[in-house]
């Protein structure tokens, strides 16, 4: 499947957890431990790449990576272990990561974990069973929900999807697809009855790419070396030129120009 | 002989002595032994301080090459050399830093094999690693002019390096302006993380600005702390000119700040009282104004006292705005809180302790100051003299046994404050065993016990005696009496030992008893007298349960039975009540006595039309585990069908 998405209807979502538990099962993730000080696990932690957020009052929000079009860890990586595949996927090679953790630090939703206590430390985060959509099956979640809150698909028809059940039931959803313009549009679309924007740090209606604002930076890169280079080097070349000449005008017996300017005149 | 800088020797000694006892337990257990770190704080003091700012302490070498090389202030060149070799050991300072703070150092080399041009941090990398290089070139004559290293390839690559200076010059201050001001790139990627007192479109500007003046301030700096440590002057007219340069950087480094602080609209959340904004009034002040107005007067410029506290407070301010960045105003998750452990402070502080015990053995090997080689002492001495045994301390090795002293005995301490045993995960607290008596008397007060797995007033045997026990199984401060044989018989025998014993919750001793025993096995009681009174509106509705005249007693109310006559369906097997006020079947009862039940009919008449999940074992139950249940207890969350939703969708009999 290419450009795999999930819709994520939390209306539906009972908090049954059987998504976490398939995601455990599927990755192998052991028993999830409260990490030293810490009381209880609470959210996505490096054994629970999938939750649910339990709020006030019945609902259930399921959460976990987003798997954005243009995702900041992506963009962030240096060494590339984290990569957006064809199939929608963001996913993570720990055979290339160095550790340095600016994916976490860049993610808006603050998705990726850390094994923080063990000697050799990776990132952990949903994949979006991108192994499984390789071999043209659903993720472990979807195929788990007995409640049908999770379906995955191609985006654009997820999307429709998600507006079709706004409009067919109005007063069971908020007129807003968590996702489908967040940080640039994300492959995990929402669609909730209570508002969803607690779940990631950008305020609500922010719709640039995060990736935008560094390339912006970045793209100055090459001009600056040049520019400054090419600078220093003229002014280099002007300032020895002038020192030269002024040595020259004193050797020749007049007045020597002191030259440069004195710091504390 | 106990002078300045061998006490300060000592103290730096000491320093690296306990960094070698944490590096030992770093590398052994881990960054989450040894660090604050979470995932909610994933960077803290090592990338702030030894990356970020030591990155920014080490602009002093680009900055004095430029002023010297490129602008032509030849009477500056003094400071050349100590800056530039300040700026080698910055960086590689770095380095050892990041290899503390990666999770994978090994894999440092990654960049070169996996490059990400769309990556600031590659950008970042790449340049530190170019930027290395060319110190070390730069750096390289100093080494060269060494005595020893006189023979003639050498003296060709010593004219060579001597040649190339001004190219390797150039290209310093470039790879500099880059990766000074990448570092302020990286957290445009996090426009709502970041505080919107320090997140700025202008953060590349404001950390290439801050660096310039930070790499005159720590020139400044390090020129006085030579002065008093390794007796080497400098004219006061020069350290007050690099002073008074980095007095403009230091106000367009201000106005910069507010500047765009005002442009952005957040100036008033500098003054809005919040700790954020009293962090970034004094930040700025103690960075840039206070040393700007500082050394705009003459006197204090020229003045050692004056100059240094100036050159301390941008310092110290300015590695401050680096830490604001990347960990202070660095939003968390309520109530995630960061603070670096004492052993991150140790690895940060013991690694400048070691760059700055490197940069003395080069002031005082080779010609960093002054600018030519000094022959040193013929060092080559026998491996062993007998008179090192006669005296206690001869005055030759004194320094030496007091450095090692200092490395042993600060690894010895920090060994010895080293969380030994690691970050293993937090033990279930187990309650230590109680005597029954102690427990009859205990805090909740005298409380009796009823022993329900035998017959009362029995007299137990020796044998069974032994396998009935008090048992705080769930931790919980209550006790139970537990028959233990039960449960073993109940269990399948000796094969059943491993449903509590070996089936270990993690960090925990044996399972819980409601691991069990959960809410889903035992009858609850379902009346809510609430929703009752709403619905035979409000106290009109009284007499609907409580006949007049009687006392409003549960017992005397009429029974649930008696008004929902459609409670247990046609069909259901349940246990039968054994009074009319029997709570509603447990939940695993009434999944098993209606619910399977009718939908193994429906999918038995056709199987066509209804959903085969429910009638099937493993929709509930793990094929593997049998007394596992999936997780559909509505025990504690409460979301189950009503019956009218049950009936609105179509289920007949309710």
């Amino acid at each position: 499947m290419k450009n795999a998405a999930l819709l994520i209807d939390v209306t539906r979502c009972t908090g049954c957890e059987r998504c976490v538990e398939a995601c455990r099962q599927e990755h192998d993730l052991g028993v999830d431990l409260p990490r030293p000080g810490q009381a209880a696990v609470t959210g996505l932690s490096s054994t629970r790449l999938a939750t649910i957020v339990r709020l006030p009052g019945d609902h259930y929000v399921p959460d976990r990576c987003r798997h954005c079009l243009e995702p900041a860890c992506v963009s962030a990586c240096l060494v590339g272990a984290m990569q957006k595949t064809p199939e929608g996927a963001v996913i993570y090679d720990a055979e290339r990561c160095m550790g340095c953790r600016y994916c976490m630090v860049a993610c808006p939703f603050g998705v990726p974990r850390y094994t923080w206590d063990e000697a050799v430390p990776v990132i952990r985060k949903c994949t979006l069973c991108h192994h499984r959509l390789v071999d043209g099956r659903l993720p472990a979640c979807v195929e788990a929900c007995p409640e049908d809150a999770l379906g995955c698909g191609p985006r654009d028809e997820l999307l429709a999807e998600a507006h079709r059940r706004i409009a067919a039931q109005p007063g069971r959803y908020l007129r807003h697809v968590y996702g489908e313009r967040e940080v640039g549009g994300t492959a995990v679309l929402h669609i909730s009855d209570v508002p969803l924007d607690f779940l990631g740090w950008a305020p609500p209606g922010q719709e640039r790419s995060l990736p935008e604002l560094t390339r912006a930076a970045l793209s100055t890169v090459p001009a600056t070396f040049l520019g400054v280079g090419s600078v220093m080097a003229t002014v280099h070349w002007v300032i020895q030129r002038r020192i030269r000449l002024t040595g020259q005008a004193a050797a020749e017996g007049q007045d020597g120009a002191q030259e440069g300017t004195d710091p504390d005149a | 002989m106990l002078d300045r800088l061998s006490i300060l020797k000592t103290a730096l000694w000491a320093m690296v002595g306990a960094l070698a006892a944490v590096t030992v337990y770093r590398f052994v257990y881990g960054l989450g032994a040894v660090t604050n770190l979470s995932d909610q704080a994933p960077w803290g003091l090592w990338v702030a301080f030894d990356v970020m700012a030591g990155v920014a302490l080490a602009a002093g070498g680009f900055v004095l090459a430029a002023t010297v090389y490129i602008f032509g202030l030849e009477r500056y060149r003094v400071f050349v050399r100590p800056a530039i070799l300040t700026a080698l050991l910055g960086y590689v300072a770095v380095a050892v830093g990041l290899l503390f703070d990666l999770g994978l150092p090994w894999h440092i080399w990654h960049p070169l094999r996996y490059p990400q041009i769309h990556s600031v941090l590659f950008e970042v990398a790449a340049c530190v690693m170019l930027y290395l290089t060319v110190l070390a070139l730069e750096f390289a004559p100093v080494v060269l002019e060494h005595p020893r290293l006189q023979d003639p390839v050498l003296r060709r690559v010593y004219t060579v390096l001597w040649r190339v200076t001004l190219p390797l010059v150039i290209l310093g201050i470039a790879l500099s302006t880059l990766h000074q001001s990448s570092l302020g790139s990286l957290f445009l990627l996090t426009p709502y993380r970041l505080h919107p007192l320090w997140y700025s479109p202008l953060l590349p500007l404001l950390f290439f600005v801050s660096a310039v003046a930070l790499g005159l301030m720590m020139v400044v700096l390090e020129s006085l702390l030579a002065r008093r440590f390794l007796r080497h002057e400098v004219a006061p007219e020069l350290v007050a000119g690099l002073a008074r340069a980095a007095v403009p950087v230091l106000l367009l480094y201000a106005a910069l700040r507010l500047g765009d602080l005002i442009v952005r609209g957040v100036l008033p959340g500098a003054l809005d009282g919040s700790w954020q904004s009293a962090l970034f009034i004094g930040e700025l002040t103690v960075s840039a104004l206070l040393p700007a107005g500082l050394l705009m007067v003459r006197g204090i410029r020229m003045s050692g006292m004056g100059v240094g506290v100036a050159a301390a407070l941008t310092v110290g301010g300015l590695v401050l705005h680096r830490l604001d960045v990347a960990v202070v105003a660095f939003a968390r998750p309520a109530g995630v809180g960061y603070f670096p452990t004492w052993m991150e402070v140790v690895v940060s502080l013991g690694i400048v302790a070691g760059a700055v015990l490197i940069f003395i053995r080069f002031v005082e090997t080779l010609g960093v100051y002054d600018g030519h080689p000094t022959p040193p002492p013929d060092r080559r001495k026998p491996l062993w003299q007998a008179a090192w045994m006669r005296s206690l301390r001869p005055a030759a090795t004194g320094d030496v046994r007091r450095y090692s002293l200092a490395v042993v005995s600060a690894a010895s301490l920090a060994v010895l404050f080293l969380p030994w045993g690691g970050a293993s995960p937090r033990a279930t607290p187990v309650a230590p065993p109680t005597s029954q008596a102690a427990l009859r008397s205990g805090p909740g007060g005298a409380r009796d016990f009823l022993l329900v797995a035998a017959p009362s007033g029995a007299v137990l045997s020796a044998e069974e005696a032994r396998s009935v026990f008090l048992l705080d199984g769930d931790r919980a401060g209550e006790v139970v009496i537990f028959d233990h044989d039960a449960h073993l018989e109940r269990e399948g025998g000796s094969a059943g030992c491993g449903t509590c014993h070996h089936l270990n919750l993690p960090a925990d001793r044996s399972t819980s008893c409601s691991a069990c025993h959960q809410d889903m096995h035992r009858p609850t009681d379902t009346f809510d007298h609430q929703v009752h009174v709403l619905a035979l509106d409000g106290s009109q509705g009284c007499p609907e349960c409580h006949a007049p005249g009687q006392m409003k007693t549960r017992a005397a109310a009429t029974a649930c039975a008696e008004c929902h006559t459609d409670l247990a369906p046609a069909g259901g097997v349940l246990p039968a009540a054994s009074d009319r006020w029997q709570a509603a079947p447990a939940y695993a009862d009434a999944m098993h006595g209606l619910c399977v039940g009718c939908h193994e009919r429906a999918v038995e008449a056709a199987a066509a039309e209804h959903d085969p999940h429910m009638a099937r074992c493993d929709f509930c139950h793990d094929a593997d585990r049998r007394s596992e249940v999936r997780a559909l207890a509505p025990a504690r969350t409460s979301r189950t069908w009503s019956t009218a939703a049950l009936r609105a969708a179509g289920h007949d009999g309710l």
